[in-house]
């Protein structure tokens, strides 16, 4: 594996973060299946050393925007467990007051600009951000998140060919899990996916999106080059998706095989792998793992029972938020 | 802690799971991730596997059982025994559950065909149950009058449509029923015990054997008295219905007391707008234009209702005068003091003229259809409507109403129709024969 | 006071905006040396530079789509849209992101943008360079909808709106932009969701918008001369809708027609028409008219583009229908 950082802090908060998005996904599930949530959501296990190997490069004040797929991004981003639950449950104390919901989660102190619900529609978003910080001077760097499957989008192709020609600060992330929703990737994408950037003349880097460490060492490199108008630039994370591409997606061999997602879960898990590489170098006993594997379900299912119990929104509040100057949209109008 | 282990959402739309097999025995030892129970959605069928480890305890769905979404269906325990720590599950579609459905009366419905309360008018979600015709346990045809039922338009007869016995009824006089509901049961064998009860649910008593009196075929004292409509200032008397008038106009007239009628008799010329609610002021007044001879009459007398209701059933027993239209006919006729006259009788929205010569009911026959009718009886004792004050018409108006348990007669006509006089000795004779036919007769 | 076009309203607004609040950047295509195909934004790029008044590829998505993220992060976009008829194009940035962020997010994130663009038809452009879709984004939740009906409006509203935090959309009449008006020297701002009565009567109330304002104002001189004193309204932004004064008028005059010079069906006409109708009905002594443009796609031909936009003439002689008690649509 390889090796970019000698912190041990960092390693073991690294390891936090992925064994954090992957309890927090879990107990989602769970409160999916046993009908405590309303609405659907989208797991992001299997894919946590992609969100956490790129916001462990990232300062509080750089920029991401996420997607459908979310949780990991907003998670990895520095959000906190109760506010993400409550949100999920459309609850008051959520992150937007229980008006987004699992696909919208935005949490602007952590420089989280939100999911986006609309497969590619946050590209637009991230390289505007990026925008400013270049037209304000500014060192933030955004990264923008996005599937395999928002390649598809020309919105793609518009900000690219901008970003590049203005060499804003962005760099653009593409989580290759394999599949486009309920179809395998290789039969909605013609060519080479980081390709589609080199032709504007993006730098363009494929990584094992399994391997933490070299998700982040290679982020590390890029950022830093972005902050000096070097950007943007474009990385392709091989990576897959352990749920189907939502939680009600159950039946799912038509696309995939069990075996293949056998081979994925046993073999190439990222926290599998970055915990036995952390007990091999020294960094933290087996003892030590499992104790920060517990706290952390503690902590998930604390929050999921705070969650469940806390209040949901004023009624008064649906037409709270229209606009920001108008106390109750509805109002305005009424003579 | 025991874990739970709930029916879980699994499709995009899903209710409830079918569970197709438990792979796992209550009792047995589990662990997290095993398969427990095998669950179809309508979309595929698919394994469940275990929260937690422990033991399989409490399984409250077999095997068939279909359960909602998110319900507990049985426990991972410490220990193999159950807890008994769930509260029952009722399975949303088991032969218990639809027991359990049937309503808070839990008495078996008798076996027999079906009587549902008909839909009449034309957007009618309930019907009124005037009255029951047949009491538990009585023999029917299918021809026979089971009840009455009142709509928005009128009350009617409703016949049994099978031969048999009365099993059940299950609404009670004065209840609404929706349209398409069950309302009676008629079974082809004498019940031993016939079921009555009311729409709301409170279980009336099994009347333990049918009544020993016949009700007779017209009944209609049993009948509730109706909810009173809705008053209303009376309406005044309009040629055809609408005028034509813009919101603005309109509200001016309510407002400054004025009747737009006065602007249509006037022949002015529709829609009416706010200019010609100063046309309307300038018209000459009401009294001024309205002589005393013009004047309109609206006399009212109370009465019992019995007296009639009486007569009318001896009348159809001695003398086989069944037509109740026809004895009206003959009262109102003999209270205008002629020879002869022509009497329209108007009721539930039909009017049939009669002929009615001097002498006895039994000379009463249809009158020619194009004949002018002396006196026009509106019977409205059967409706909602408790006043009326309709104007005057072509000939004098008796109208029939309820009032509390007996009846109001209203005469409305104009004034060279009949002197005041005239008019006050009309309405009393009627009231006075409805009051004793049989007096009045002899 | 000194009279300037339209055009050069707009070009103030932007530069003093972007004099004081130095976030405010313009973007789009074609604004900065060729200062739009209309010239309105000429010279601004001489004094801002090309960092702040930027030209972008023909990608109406891709630049909407960074102008809303800039918004979302600190900057004032104004984005140049350089015909009405690409709304369409941008709709998913527009709608799904710039209008629902600030309430997806419970309040947190903002989008302090503002979308320029036009309306009008009768530039013989046929049907995808003419189109009036104000009522399109009217429609939707968190978009607030500017239509100024002159030089003076253009100028006050477009500075009130780019000092608004929310997304903003503000539809020029592209036949207007060299119409002069009166406009003061010194700064001033127009507050949104303020009618303006442009004209007073107390016989019945014309309701114009954008270009249309002018039309029931000719009407309104036309009615003059018949001794009809007819009330003339602009509302200037028709989200927020100053319905206020609006139903005062209606109450006032008790008839009212509404000219709009979008689409005649599900648009801005029936949506003001059925407010008063709702709100000032027993106050009304004849039907409140709709005159909107033909549902028709917008044809070439000026003998057909003609007749597909209300007429001053076409107004008044409603107007003389409803003063007459005259049944319209009666049967």
């Amino acid at each position: 594996m390889a090796k970019a950082k000698t912190n041990t802090e960092d390693y073991l908060r690294m390891y936090r973060q992925m064994v954090r998005i992957r309890t927090f996904e879990d107990n989602a599930n769970q409160l999916y299946l046993s009908a405590k949530m309303p609405g659907l959501t989208h797991m992001y296990s299997g894919e946590e050393a992609v969100a956490v190997g790129i916001c462990e490069a990232l300062t509080k004040d750089d920029k991401i925007t996420s997607t459908h797929r979310g949780h990991g991004h907003c998670v990895a981003k520095g959000a906190e467990f109760k506010e993400m639950f409550c949100e999920l449950l459309g609850k008051e104390e959520g992150y937007c007051r229980g008006k987004g919901g699992s696909m919208h989660i935005a949490d602007q102190s952590n420089g989280n600009l939100g999911a986006n619900a609309i497969v590619g529609g946050s590209m637009g978003i991230a390289t505007g951000a990026a925008f400013t910080s270049k037209l304000l001077g500014k060192q933030d760097v955004t990264v923008c998140f996005f599937g395999d499957g928002a390649t598809a989008q020309g919105l793609m192709y518009e900000v690219m060919n901008m970003a590049a020609l203005w060499n804003l600060p962005v760099i653009y992330a593409c989580e290759n899990n394999g599949y486009s929703e309920y179809t395998k990737t290789e039969e909605i994408a013609a060519g080479s996916i980081t390709a589609r950037a080199e032709a504007f003349g993006i730098e363009a880097h494929q990584v094992d999106g399994q391997d933490v460490l070299a998700v982040n060492a290679l982020t590390q490199k890029l950022v830093e080059r972005a902050r000096k108008g070097e950007g943007p630039f474009f990385m392709e994370l091989m990576t897959y998706r352990y749920h189907g591409h939502h939680v009600g997606d159950i039946n799912r061999e038509y696309y995939r095989s069990k075996d293949e997602e056998k081979d994925w879960k046993e073999n190439k898990d990222p926290i599998i792998r970055f915990r036995s590489w952390l007990v091999e170098e020294g960094i933290a006993s087996e003892d030590e793992i499992e104790a920060m594997n517990e706290e952390i379900k503690k902590d998930a299912s604390d929050a999921v029972e705070y969650a469940l119990n806390a209040k949901y929104p004023d009624e008064s509040e649906v037409d709270m938020h229209v606009f920001t100057d108008i106390p109750h949209a509805l109002l305005r109008d009424t003579a | 802690m025991p874990h739970e282990v709930i029916m879980p959402a699994l499709g995009m739309a899903q209710d409830t799971g079918l569970i197709v097999s438990w792979l796992k025995s209550p009792g047995d030892a589990v662990k997290a991730g095993d398969a427990l129970f095998e669950v179809e959605t309508d979309k595929a069928t698919m394994e469940v596997e275990a929260p937690a480890d422990g033991f399989l305890t409490d399984v409250q769905a077999e095997a068939g059982a279909e359960v909602p979404v998110g319900n507990v269906i049985a426990l991972i325990s410490d220990s193999a025994e159950d807890s008994g720590s769930i509260a029952h599950a009722a399975p949303a579609a088991s032969t218990e559950a639809a027991a359990d459905d049937a309503g808070a009366d839990d008495t078996a419905l008798p076996d027999g065909k079906e009587v549902i309360m008909p839909a009449l008018g034309m957007a009618q979600d309930t019907g009124l149950l005037v009255a029951w015709h047949k009491a538990p346990g009585d023999a029917v045809a299918a021809g026979d009058i089971l009840f009455e039922v009142e709509t928005d338009k009128s009350t009617m007869e409703v016949e049994a449509g099978h031969d048999g016995f009365v099993a059940a009824l299950l609404a009670e006089a004065g209840e609404e029923a929706p349209v398409g509901d069950t309302i009676a049961i008629i079974s082809t064998e004498k019940p031993d015990a016939p079921v009555q009860r009311s729409q709301s649910g409170a279980k009336a008593a099994p009347s333990s054997a049918p009544k020993a009196e016949t009700a007779p075929a017209a009944k209609p004292e049993t009948k509730p008295a109706p909810k009173p409509a809705a008053t209303k200032a009376p309406a005044p008397a309009r040629a055809d219905g609408r005028i034509l008038a813009s919101p603005k106009a309109r509200r001016l007239a309510l407002e400054q007391g004025l009747d737009l009628n006065r602007l249509v008799e006037a022949g002015h010329p529709q829609p009416f707008h706010v200019a010609d609610i100063e046309v309307l002021k300038a018209l000459p007044s009401a009294q001024a234009s309205t002589g005393a001879a013009e004047a309109s009459r609206h006399l009212t007398a109370d009465l019992p209702s019995d007296g009639f209701d009486a007569f009318a059933a001896w009348a159809a027993e001695t003398s086989g005068l069944s037509d109740t239209n026809a004895l009206l006919a003959g009262l109102a006729a003999a209270s205008l003091g002629r020879e002869m006259a022509t009497v329209s009788v108007e009721r539930f929205g039909q009017s049939h003229a009669y002929y009615v010569p001097a002498g006895p009911f039994g000379a009463i026959t249809d009158a020619e259809d194009d004949s002018a009718p002396d006196l026009i009886l509106r019977d409205l004792r059967m409706s909602r409507v408790s006043t009326v004050s309709l104007g005057a018409e072509t000939a004098p108006v008796l109208t029939l109403t309820r009032r509390d348990v007996g009846l109001c007669v209203t005469l409305e006509c104009a004034g060279h129709q009949l002197s005041a006089t005239e008019a006050v000795g009309l309405i009393s004779e009627f009231a006075g024969r409805m009051e004793q036919p049989l007096r009045h007769l002899l | 006071m000194r009279n300037i076009t339209l055009s050069q309203a707009v070009n103030e607004a932007l530069a003093e905006e972007m004099r004081r609040d130095e976030t405010v950047f313009i973007i789009g295509e074609d604004v900065a040396e060729a200062g739009t195909p209309f010239k309105v934004l000429s010279g601004l790029v001489e004094e801002f530079g090309t960092e702040r008044v930027v030209d972008t590829p023909i990608a109406e998505p891709g630049f909407m789509g960074i102008a809303v993220g800039a918004a979302m992060t600190g900057s004032r976009p104004v984005v140049d849209l350089m015909f009405g008829d690409f709304i369409y194009l941008i709709m998913d940035q527009l709608c799904n992101q710039a209008a629902k962020t600030h309430y997806m997010s419970g309040g947190k994130l903002s989008v302090p943008l503002v979308l320029r663009t036009n309306l009008g038809a009768t530039r013989r452009s046929a049907a995808q360079h003419s189109q009036s879709l104000h009522a399109l984004v009217a429609h939707i939740p968190g978009l607030k909808v500017a239509m100024p009906s002159s030089a003076y409006e253009a100028k006050g509203l477009m500075k009130t709106a780019i000092r608004d935090n929310n997304p903003v959309v503000i539809f020029e009449d592209k036949l207007m932009y060299n119409d002069k008006a009166p406009v003061p020297e010194e700064e001033f701002l127009i507050p949104f969701g303020e009618a303006n009565i442009k004209r007073e009567g107390a016989d019945i109330t014309l309701i114009g918008t954008s270009s249309m304002v002018q039309v029931c104002e000719k009407a309104a001189e036309i009615l003059a001369k018949e001794g009809i004193e007819a009330e003339v309204i602009d509302p200037r932004t028709i989200v927020p809708l100053d319905e206020a004064a609006l139903l005062k008028s209606a109450k006032k005059t008790s008839r009212v027609i509404v000219v709009d010079e979008g689409h005649q069906s599900f648009g801005i006409t029936g949506e003001i028409a059925s407010r008063i109708n709702e709100k000032a009905f027993y106050h009304l002594d004849a039907p409140v008219l709709r005159m909107g443009a033909m549902d028709v796609p917008v044809p070439f031909s000026p003998a057909l583009e003609d007749i597909t936009v209300p007429t001053p003439e076409a107004v008044a002689e409603n107007a003389r229908k409803l003063m007459s008690g005259e049944m319209i649509h009666a049967a």
